[in-house]
């Protein structure tokens, strides 16, 4: 059935505010808007911007749920806002920033934090010996694929940190996007570079902060289910670090 | 005092082609930083929506480097130079196979090797895919590889404002913070842009918020011409409404095409598109759509009339196998199944084949200053692009760009400081100015969205000499408007109102140059599908067309066409 | 609408151009009954640290005698005694239950050139074993056999 059927309503947004220029803490502010029935969250947002008031600051760009930029607290859980339908809300909508990241403006989050624990996973590709494009592709079979193939889903949205209880209390865990793509690349037959990333796993982000909440499953809009590859990963890194002491390795 | 960095080589825009350039520019010296100055973190780039494929020869299935070239032309309505596009086919295997080895999770055969299917005007299945997400994996891939290299410094989050040319050569460029709000100044010897097209001057466009046409609009201000810019490329299937993409390998798959009496009119009234029926080229088969709703066999809907597009025959399996984000995104955004329903599908605004004005090298006429991907017009894709050699054209020339950068630089100089200083003073003061000026009659989003309005009835699929002649002056006014706008958002910090004032700024040009080169071109060539002039005319307009800007308006001009190989032809599947 | 999170939750390493408003969640993250539920699992070990002590206890006993054992014996008939193990035993559940659905799904695809059987598999087999361990102590330590 399509979901543009039905009539207009009128809803109410209470949005957070905050201009570190201005304001000592952020605060709410309240738009009436009359939304169409098949409006998503992002749509009253981009109209209140356009129509109401243009200082509304927020994040957004491809609107079909694949970019990542657009992920808020909405009504307390963390959401993709073009993905999330006002069907499903009543009168009153809360939009705030996600969930444990700094503010910046408004509904814009500090982003660099997350970008630094992706970056300190390695997440490439590493050989001992890498290859010639005359070479032609590497062979991967169906199976091998599927190893990881999960876990390269993420679009690097972060409603994973916003909802995830370790991320509010710890600030060195990496979390489940940076580990579940480390993990992707452990897991990935042409990579090299596991005993590389696992130890970045035992350093001081270690996946063992991890309690196995399960949040960051619950709230992914994608289904790479972080959960699992950070438990995955547990098994790995120990697995790994017993071995160390077996097998030499070289750097 | 104004912050100023200095890099060899200044990439703007960080998606598929810009990342491109900045790895093949680091690894072309390893003395070379590189300055990757993008508007939003490079995951958001636009390469992500991408769906389909990539092409490129395959061994072993009849293909040849010679077909895929001739596919390209001939889908291109002979008029892509067929220089750049013999370099093309011959780079593109190379290509994705280096992605391959950075991680790029291509779907597999059986027996390991590289998966591939079939798609719209390719004569052999060479386009490689990811399941139906390519442009995300590419993306990812080309964005975590490029992590590995700290010479590839990025300033994400930096909207380059103005080219600084000294010289009468590009030596940098000027580029707002969007976070705090102040100027920055980058100085390098080479500047590649790779900013992508301009989606959104149209009102249903699969494009995202950011495809708003800025380094088009750079350029064109710096004096370099914009090339074969009437020629959009509709694609058949995207949402009513949103204008969401749902891509061509719903086709090859073996979608089929329907219209409301569930007629597969490709098939069964002559389109042009032959045996290939739904695998023909996007302009004939968007044209096909518009006629069959113009002829009252379309399907009225909130947002206008559509078409639809049946999988249900191809079942579940083999949907959520091979096009499980198709169905997600019926699923969220059309409320439809479609392993129980049709999708509503009609055509809508999806690339851009003209562009910045560049050779084979990606360099432009003006020194330093390099392009590549859909802000470039090679011109590999003349009237009409055939799906799944842009992502490839992306790393093609992404490529090439970032080495032909590099080697410029060697024997060029640093400009001036003290002169490009100036220069970017004086853009840091003109956006003062404009960020919050409250006096001013004009709204943003009104004229906005009257462009899109004027660009959908003046530049649709198919165009009168009337409506396109319309749409000049309207945009004309619209723009003379455009200095009258009044912002209310004065803050510093992330301020996204003045963001959208310089993108409906860029936007503007663009549309202008689309509108213009329109209405001269009298023939029907690919995309562009004149009522009036239902007819190619090699004679006549077998030609690039070129738009110079300036104060008074935009000035025309012709550039000639490389033909090599393949001669002109009827273009019949 | 909202309170802390750690202060320097998210934050980089070097900061930002501007000044930020520190990380904060919703009112009801903590209070949300999937995170209530979590927050329960975490606190049974509450009642493992407990036992544990018991079991201390007992070892203690045993090794002192017939007498501390009969005062321990004593000690055990109050009803207070039998709450708790009522409460470790519901513990014991909710947390097998709780970890052998999420257990599965922490298996890596292979490791080295193990691979893990399919997750209904693994699912069916620890509660087979969980079973079948549970039968085979009541036995033994019931008397029943030997």
């Amino acid at each position: 059935m399509a979901p543009e059927t039905g009539e207009m309503r009128k809803r109410t947004f209470v949005v957070t505010r905050f201009d570190p220029d201005k304001d000592q803490v952020p605060k709410t502010q309240t738009y009436e808007v009359a939304c169409r029935p098949d409006w998503k969250v992002l749509d009253a947002l981009n109209h209140i911007k356009d129509e109401i008031d243009p200082t509304l600051s927020h994040r957004w760009s491809c609107r079909m749920a694949v970019c990542g930029s657009c992920g808020m607290n909405v009504n307390g859980e963390p959401k993709l806002t073009c993905k999330t339908q006002l069907a499903d809300y009543g009168e009153v909508v809360e939009v705030e920033p996600l969930a444990n990241f700094p503010i910046v403006r408004d509904l814009v989050i500090e982003m660099d934090g997350f970008m630094e624990k992706f970056k300190s996973v390695k997440p490439w590709v590493i050989v001992a010996k890498e290859k010639a494009a005359e070479e032609g592709p590497n062979r991967q079979s169906p199976e091998e694929l599927s190893a990881f193939k999960q876990f390269s889903m993420c679009i690097n949205c972060m409603l994973c940190y916003a909802a995830c209880p370790v991320v509010a209390k710890e600030p060195h865990f990496l979390g489940p996007a940076a580990i579940a793509l480390g993990h992707r690349y452990n897991m990935d037959s042409r990579d090299e570079g596991a005993a590389e990333r696992n130890e970045v796993f035992r350093g001081e982000g270690t996946v063992f902060h991890c309690s196995y909440a399960n949040e960051c499953t619950e709230v992914c809009p994608k289904n790479v289910d972080p959960a699992a590859a950070i438990n995955q990963a547990k098994l790995n890194a120990v697995v790994d670090w017993a071995a160390s002491f077996v097998v030499k390795r070289n750097g | 005092m104004m912050e100023s960095f200095r890099h060899d080589v200044i990439v703007v825009g960080g998606g598929g082609a810009g990342l491109r350039a900045a790895i093949a520019a680091v690894e072309a010296d390893p003395k070379v930083t590189v300055a990757l100055v993008s508007k939003v973190y490079p995951m958001r780039s636009h390469t992500v929506s991408a769906e389909g494929g990539a092409a490129a020869y395959v061994e072993g299935k009849g293909d040849s480097l010679e077909k895929h070239a001739y596919d390209t032309v001939k889908g291109s309505d002979f008029l892509a130079a067929q220089d750049s596009v013999d370099y093309f086919v011959e780079q593109a295997p190379l290509e994705l196979t280096r992605l391959e080895h950075w991680g790029c999770p291509w779907s597999r055969n059986d027996d390991g090797t590289v998966a591939t299917r079939p798609f719209g005007g390719m004569a052999v299945p060479r386009t490689w895919f990811a399941a139906d997400k390519v442009g995300f994996h590419m993306l990812h891939s080309l964005f975590q590889h490029s992590l590995r290299f700290d010479r590839i410094v990025r300033y994400d989050e930096h909207f380059v404002t103005k080219l600084l040319v000294d010289d009468g050569a590009v030596k940098g460029v000027a580029a707002l913070d969007i976070r705090s709000g102040a100027m920055r100044m980058f100085q390098g010897r080479a500047v590649i842009l790779a900013t992508g097209g301009a989606g959104k001057c149209f009102p249903f466009t699969t494009n995202g918020n950011i495809k708003t046409g800025d380094g088009m609009s750079l350029a064109y201000r710096a004096g370099v011409g914009l090339k074969d810019m009437e020629f959009v490329q509709y694609h058949p299937t995207g949402l009513p409404g949103t204008g969401i993409l749902i891509t061509e390998a719903s086709r090859g798959e073996g979608g089929y095409v329907l219209n409301a009496e569930g007629e597969r009119f490709l098939v069964t009234r002559d389109y042009g598109v032959g045996q290939k029926a739904e695998l023909g080229p996007r302009d004939m088969i968007s044209r096909a759509e518009i006629l069959e709703i113009e002829a009252g066999r379309g399907i009225k809907g909130p947002y206008g009339e559509f078409v639809q597009l049946d999988l249900r025959h191809l079942g579940e399996a083999k949907i959520m196998a091979k096009l499980p984000f198709v169905r997600e995104l019926s699923k969220i955004y059309a409320g439809v199944d479609p392993v129980h329903e049709p999708i509503p599908i009609r055509p809508v605004l999806h690339y851009m084949m003209g562009g910045v004005d560049t050779d084979v090298r990606g360099a432009t006429p003006l020194p330093g200053l390099y392009a590549a991907g859909e802000v470039a017009c090679v011109s590999m894709n003349g009237a009409n692009r055939l799906g799944s050699n842009s992502l490839t054209e992306c790393l093609v020339f992404g490529a090439r760009a970032g080495r032909e950068a590099v080697a410029y630089g060697r024997g060029a100089s640093d400009g001036q400081e003290a002169r490009l200083r100036a220069a970017a003073e004086e853009e840091g003061a003109r956006i003062d100015a404009l960020r919050g000026r409250k006096r001013g009659s004009e709204k943003i989003a009104a004229l906005r969205s009257e462009m899109q309005t004027a660009m959908e009835s003046g530049c649709g699929v198919y165009r009168k000499q009337e409506s396109m002649q319309q749409a000049v002056s309207d945009l004309a006014r619209i723009k003379s408007r455009y200095d009258d706008i009044a912002l209310e958002d004065a803050s510093k910090v992330f301020n996204t109102e003045i963001l959208a004032a310089l993108e409906l700024g860029a936007m503007l040009d663009v549309a202008q140059a689309i509108a213009v080169s329109a209405a001269h071109r009298t023939e029907s060539r690919g995309a562009h599908a004149c009522r009036d002039f239902p007819q190619r005319n090699d004679r006549d307009f077998l030609y690039h067309s070129m738009v110079f800007h300036e104060e008074s308006g935009p000035r025309l001009d012709k550039k000639s066409v490389t033909i090599t190989r393949f001669q002109p032809e009827e273009r019949k599947y | 609408m909202a309170r802390a999170s750690h202060p320097q939750a998210m934050t980089p390493h070097r900061p930002g151009s501007t000044r930020t408003a520190p990380p904060q969640v919703p009112d009801t993250f903590w209070s949300q009954p999937r995170m209530r539920t979590y927050l329960l699992f975490d606190a049974t070990g509450i009642p493992y640290l407990v036992l544990g002590l018991i079991v201390l206890r007992v070892a203690v006993a045993l090794g002192r005698g017939p007498e501390a054992w009969q005062e321990l014996m004593r000690d055990f008939s109050n009803p207070l005694y039998l709450v708790f193990h009522a409460i470790a035993l519901i513990s014991v559940i909710f947390v097998g239950v709780r970890f052998f659905r999420l257990f599965p799904k922490a298996q890596p695809a292979r490791l080295g050139p193990i691979k893990p059987p399919p997750r209904p598999v693994i699912h069916a087999g620890l509660y087979a074993a969980w079973i079948a361990v549970t039968l085979a102590l009541l036995v033994v330590l019931g008397g029943l056999w030997p």
